[in-house]
């Protein structure tokens, strides 16, 4: 006798075929009713509040048009990118050289570690005021904070990735008579790049955070400028503009990182030394 | 590694040398103490020679420490710190434990706040100050909203994605034995979250540190932050590294408490996650 299929069992035992619809189903939709919800009340008890004190949606939409027109918010993001794209920069660049010699020579290591350490265990926006003494308020103080804030997690990161480098492919490497400059671009360089860039990945985040305080305490140019200004000038809309152009600038600027931590990194699940 | 006779007499008709040759690497103490000497002294000679008013040195550092640590207002902006710190971050705890939990254990809470969380965790606190201060004032209500805010969502997205791996077989098991909602959370879920919620704790000292000192040089009239930018502004640059390197030390230990206390609390788990 033929085994019964799976439909003659469903059918015998009168179970339901279609599994019961459930509002989880559709969870953009509920976070769409929550996000329509939270607006219509911003824009309802927003516009009964003080404008000095509070906005609403509405407003805020006009004010980021107003701005865009006036070319205002285009030239200051720009000048805060230019900012922030150098002191990052600069940071990936020492950060990754330094953190791989640390990572290669252990005498090295030991060396700059207790400098490191006292240093990165300083908050770094408790040397902003200094660095504005040493500095001024241009352009070279923010790109300073920015290097700041930014070069601790990939220098740390990098040194990391290069200590666990696993020791059977530097041994490979040595057997069949690869110079250190070989080692170190075709085997050390590529076995750290993951750990790389998930230093990159904590960097950029703390480089924003070090942008925007340079320029909030400046208050000369750029986005943190703006919010400093408004905010003394009561233009809470103008503000808000600016905090949601700094929110969607930190999405972005984690998203390309991830995205390119997935590109770069492919071979994350490599063998570890076990020393 | 003992060794036995054949290889004692190899060894000595070999005539190899019995004793390793020195290698700085066998004394990386050695390496770390000196490290620390070096910089000191060159700090000290050379901080020497700079204009007072823009660099200090090591000694002058230690006599500012002892001179403004007896001095009452020292003392009071210290209190006023820890006292916002304090009160900021446990708020942050209880509120950013609990919503994890929720949103963890809850789809539609989730569904319901993620839009908001995310948002909000991925905005730069320090754009928040501005506005903030526009609400609360320069008072200590901003400033614990600061506090607040920075400690929050480490705390959250830790519970939150600690809640997310709570093994479905221990949830199982809970509920076939009979366990209510509230066991299930208090035996169960609770436990096997509490080494993601220690680590976003730690995490949250550090950013709450920061939020506190950002929020403080931006109101600029009592704590360690207002204390910062007066004996900057004031190019008082000894006095400056005394709240410099006292905030590092509060970082350092503030961290290494948590971390104590994570060991003792939740023995069960190494995994930390950082995000």
């Amino acid at each position: 006798m033929a085994h019964p299929t799976d439909e003659q069992i469903i059918e015998e035992l009168g179970l339901r075929r279609d599994r019961r619809r459930s509002i989880y189903d559709h969870p953009n939709l509920i976070r769409l009713a929550s996000v329509t919800v939270f607006l219509l009340l911003w824009e309802f008890f927003g516009r009964k509040t003080d404008p000095i004190l509070f906005t609403y949606p509405t407003a805020v939409a006009e004010a980021f048009g107003k701005l865009i027109v006036s070319g205002e918010l285009i030239k200051q993001l720009a000048v805060s990118l230019s900012a922030l794209a150098v002191g990052f920069l600069a940071s990936l660049a020492l950060g990754v050289a330094l953190g791989l010699v640390l990572g290669m020579s252990r005498t090295v290591e030991a060396f700059c570690e207790p400098v490191i350490n006292a240093l990165y265990a300083t908050p770094q926006v408790a040397l902003t005021p200094l660095l504005m003494v040493w500095l001024g308020l241009g352009f070279s103080v923010k790109v300073v904070v920015v290097f700041l804030f930014a070069f601790f997690p990939i220098l740390i990161n990098t040194a990391s990735g290069a200590k666990n480098v696993s020791a059977a492919m530097v041994e490979v490497a040595r057997a069949y008579l690869a110079p250190p400059a070989q080692i170190l671009f075709k085997v050390i360089c590529p076995a750290a790049l993951p750990f790389i860039m998930a230093g990159v990945r904590i960097a950029i985040g703390r480089a924003l955070v070090g942008m925007i305080v340079a320029e909030l305490f400046t208050a000369i140019t750029g986005l943190g400028a703006m919010l400093s200004l408004y905010g003394n000038i009561f233009e809470t809309a103008k503000m808000f503009v600016v905090i949601v152009v700094l929110a969607v600038l930190g999405v972005g600027l984690i998203r390309a990182t991830q995205w390119l931590e997935r590109r770069l990194a492919t071979w994350k699940e490599t063998e570890r030394a076990v020393s | 590694m003992a060794l036995n006779t054949l290889e004692q007499q190899a060894l000595a008709e070999l005539d190899l040398p019995l004793t390793r040759p020195f290698r700085l690497v066998d004394h990386l103490g050695a390496v770390r103490a000196a490290s620390i000497i070096v910089v000191i002294a060159l700090w000290e000679i050379f901080g020497r020679q700079v204009n007072p008013l823009f660099l200090s040195y090591p000694s002058a550092i230690g006599r500012a420490f002892l001179q403004i640590v007896v001095t009452n207002e020292f003392q009071r902006s210290a209190l006023g710190s820890l006292h916002v710190f304090a009160v900021g971050l446990s708020v942050a705890l209880v509120l950013g434990i609990a919503i994890g939990l929720l949103m963890g254990r809850y789809r539609l809470a989730e569904y319901l706040l993620d839009p908001y969380v995310y948002a909000l965790d991925a905005t730069p606190r320090v754009a928040l100050i501005p506005l903030l201060l526009l609400w609360f004032g320069l008072g200590n209500s901003s400033k614990i909203a600061i506090v607040f805010l920075s400690g929050l969502f480490p705390v959250l997205m830790n519970t939150f994605s600690g809640v997310r791996t709570v093994s479905a077989q221990l949830v199982e098991v809970g509920r076939a034995y009979g366990a209510g909602e509230g066991k299930l959370f208090t035996k169960v879920i609770l436990p096997a979250t509490l080494p993601f919620i220690m680590a976003g704790i730690r995490l949250a000292v550090g950013r709450a540190l920061i939020g506190i000192i950002t929020a403080e040089m931006f109101t600029a009239v009592t704590g360690m932050g207002a204390l910062l930018v007066r004996y900057s502004s004031a190019l008082a640059t000894d006095k400056f590294f005394v709240p410099v390197i006292l905030l590092a030390l509060l970082g350092v230990i503030l961290s290494n408490i948590v971390e104590k206390l994570q060991k003792h609390l939740a023995p069960w788990k190494e995994t930390e996650r950082a995000l």
